[in-house]
């Protein structure tokens, strides 16, 4: 169970993106994290790896304080903790196959990664995962030749070569056109089936109701919403989006 | 009527419009005033920026006529000036633009100036002239037919003096005899050789004590060729050089010179001629100048480039002082050619490709370090967060997240320079620089149009296989 406690962030600038975030995400929900742009939803699970250092509050998982973890030990949290990003994040000039593999390098013997040299199980794994979502036959390519869905497949490959306990997804949707928005999504959710927590944050009201077990809003750093997708009513969605907002749906576009 | 339509405007235009277009003097006295000082009636109708331009191009345009120009020019200013003068009265009614007579003054002007100031003359271009420098370079001094020399020589005293040997000298088989024995300067000796080969040209040359040659044919600007018989003999008459005693110590002492014969036949095939292995030799020694130099020049501008890369050094004010200071320098040092650094490394370490190397690579680790700084500024965060999500190490994100982003472009940037390096070595020779450069420029003093010619031919190669190369290499880099 992840446990996030009277969380808080202030940027240098002085922005405050987060202000007292408290909630707790079960083991095996896909949760979702909706709030327009700006409103913290990035650097809340930014925080929850620790990407960006919170300025206060905790963060708890199983019980092991991440926002105190020292350097070693939090490199060991990370890499149970998958991460998939809206711009997908991949390095452009490196093939398919190396950054599927970079998902690995918590676990790799440091040595041999630094001089590229990777096991014939690690390169298996990669396989793997690139055939799990169903672009095995890209290995060899250069990441910047692919599509932009068929990166943000590598980019979910990638996490799940961490074995991750955990995912969480930055608008992984928000860079790519609604058909693939559901494809990307649906492999999330196959492996939130399969036992893995899922954190996302989504734009999109349809996509919410569609795959969110438990939906959290954020505005302005604040949590104004916590419940199921259904309880989100005209009222509530003024509420999050503000009075000027027009629900725009997905399938729509 | 423009008034009119002026009102029609909206109110907040209306001010702006009558602030700058409202003439604050009648047309005469803004005449006036631009024939006595170009632009100044113009300024006075509120037309600032276009009274000072008319100021400024009045004054360089007169200034360029009086200084560089004959009389016959001197219409273009005073055609500027009535312009000017027009012009006020005009501006002092409405606004006009429109800069078409003067413009087209000052070019006229300006071209037709610089064509007398370059004294251009297309009547020095003579055709004679050229095709005696240009005929040799269509055969370019590389390779040349292998082929032996048949060598003979007899010794003549010159001047006359005592106890003078006599002028025989008898080596393998050949003889070669001189009557007399001795001479003074343009007298008449009759020289004989035999036992050389049939019915072959003969070079014959003098030699002087000193080992200076001269030549003995014509106005002794030719060399004399003359024919052996079927029993390989000749005879002719030559005269003693006029300049046979030119830098000789003592000009009163008798001193031996020397009458060679020489004989030359192919022996079938092709040699590297002389010339074409300095060539060649000269081309490597620059190519390894501009490898070494870029070398060089990568190692100091890795470090450098960091401490130039705004987003790494940003961050406070010392660092961002740090930044300010290094790409100032930088961009200081990257304005000044390598062929003017290459003068000061001349003096410093003397002539020789170690200068010329020097100066290159002082020249490209500024130029690096700026193009590898603009790498480091373009570096996407995106995949570096992404790596550190994995768990990774401090080693393994710049390895995986950084490396990659970097060395691509840095590889490019790197072979670009290497291509301009080699050329800039080529003009880094002229001044003392070494390499190929330094030896066009010798063949050059010296009018070996033929060695010219090849020198050209191999930088033209070096440099077209190098475009091509690198053009190569970078776009499957970048």
């Amino acid at each position: 169970m992840l446990r996030i406690q009277n969380l808080s962030k202030t940027y240098p600038s002085g922005t405050q993106a987060l202000k007292n975030v408290s909630f707790d995400v079960q083991d095996g929900e896909f949760m979702v994290v909706i709030g327009l742009s700006g409103s913290g939803k990035s650097t809340l699970l930014r925080c929850i790896n620790r990407l960006i250092d919170p300025t206060e509050g905790k963060i708890l998982w199983d019980d092991v304080d991440i926002t105190a973890a020292p350097p070693a030990e939090l490199r060991q949290i990370r890499r149970k903790i998958g991460m998939v990003f809206q711009q997908f994040n991949l390095v452009k000039r490196s093939s398919v196959m190396t950054n599927v593999l970079s998902g690995r390098l918590g676990y790799a013997n440091p040595w041999m990664s630094l001089i590229g040299l990777w096991s014939a199980d690690e390169k298996k794994r990669a396989i793997d995962a690139l055939d799990r979502v169903g672009i095995a036959d890209k290995a060899g390519e250069r990441a910047d030749a692919l599509s932009g869905g068929q990166q943000q497949r590598v980019g979910v490959a990638r996490a799940l070569m961490q074995e991750p306990k955990l995912i969480l997804a930055d608008e992984p949707v928000a860079s790519l056109d609604p058909v693939l928005s559901h494809s990307i999504l649906q492999y999330l959710e196959q492996l939130n089936k399969e036992g893995i927590t899922v954190i996302c944050s989504l734009h999109f009201l349809d996509l919410v109701h569609r795959y969110a077990t438990r939906v959290v809003a954020l505005k302005d750093g604040v949590i104004v919403f916590e419940g199921s997708a259904q309880e989100i009513d005209r009222a509530k969605f003024k509420e999050i989006y503000g009075e000027e907002a027009q629900e725009v749906r997905a399938a729509s576009l | 009527m423009a008034r009119k339509r002026r009102k029609s405007a909206p109110p907040a235009c209306e001010t702006a419009m009558t602030a700058s277009s409202k003439p604050t003097i009648s047309a005469l006295p803004a005449a006036l005033l631009s024939a006595l000082l170009p632009g100044l009636g113009q300024f006075s109708a509120r037309q600032r920026y276009r009274g000072v331009s008319i100021f400024i191009g009045f004054l360089i345009l007169t200034m360029m006529t009086l200084w560089y120009a004959d009389p016959r020019w001197y219409f273009s200013p005073v055609l500027v000036w009535l312009w000017n003068i027009w012009d006020a009265a005009r501006q002092a009614r409405s606004q006009k633009n429109g800069f078409l007579l003067p413009v087209l003054v000052g070019l006229i002007a300006a071209y037709g100036i610089g064509w007398q100031v370059l004294q251009i003359d297309f009547s020095t271009a003579d055709m004679n002239r050229a095709t005696h420098i240009l005929r040799p370079m269509l055969r370019p001094d590389f390779i040349q037919e292998r082929r032996e020399t048949n060598e003979m020589w007899v010794e003549i005293f010159v001047p006359c003096g005592t106890d003078v040997p006599t002028a025989r000298h008898e080596m393998d088989g050949k003889v070669a005899i001189a009557t007399p024995d001795c001479a003074a300067v343009l007298e008449t000796v009759i020289v004989n050789v035999s036992g050389m080969w049939p019915n072959a040209e003969t070079e014959i040359l003098w030699e002087t004590p000193i080992g200076n040659a001269r030549m003995l044919g014509g106005n002794e600007d030719a060399m004399l060729v003359q024919n052996t018989d079927e029993n390989g003999s000749l005879t002719v008459l030559i005269h003693v050089p006029s300049l046979a005693l030119a830098g000789a110590p003592d000009p009163t002492l008798s001193l031996g010179h020397r009458v060679y014969f020489n004989q030359h036949r192919p022996i079938g095939g092709y040699e590297l001629s002389f010339v074409g292995g300095e060539v060649l030799k000269g081309a490597l020694v620059t190519i390894a100048m501009a490898l070494m130099a870029t070398l060089f020049a990568i190692i100091l501008a890795i470090p450098i480039s960091f401490l130039a890369a705004r987003n790494l050094m940003s961050g406070n004010p010392v660092t961002m002082a740090v930044y300010v200071v290094v790409r100032t320098l930088l961009n200081i040092l990257r304005s000044i050619e390598a062929l003017i650094i290459a003068f000061i490394f001349v003096k410093i370490v003397g002539l020789g490709p170690f200068a010329g190397m020097l100066a290159l690579a002082f020249h490209s680790v500024a130029a690096l370090a700026k193009l590898y700084s603009e790498v480091i500024e373009g570096i996407d965060p995106g995949p570096i967060e992404a790596i550190r999500a994995t768990g990774a190490n401090w080693v393994q994100v710049v390895r995986y997240g950084v490396i990659p982003q970097i060395v691509p472009p840095f590889t490019a940037f790197t072979i670009y320079r290497w291509d301009i390096n080699v050329r800039s070595a080529t003009i880094v020779g002229f001044v003392g620089g070494g390499g190929i450069g330094f030896l066009l420029i010798e063949l050059i003093r010296i009018s070996d149009m033929r060695g010219v010619s090849a020198v050209f031919i191999t930088i033209a190669v070096i440099v077209i296989a190098l475009d091509y190369f690198s053009a190569k290499v970078r776009e499957r880099l970048v």
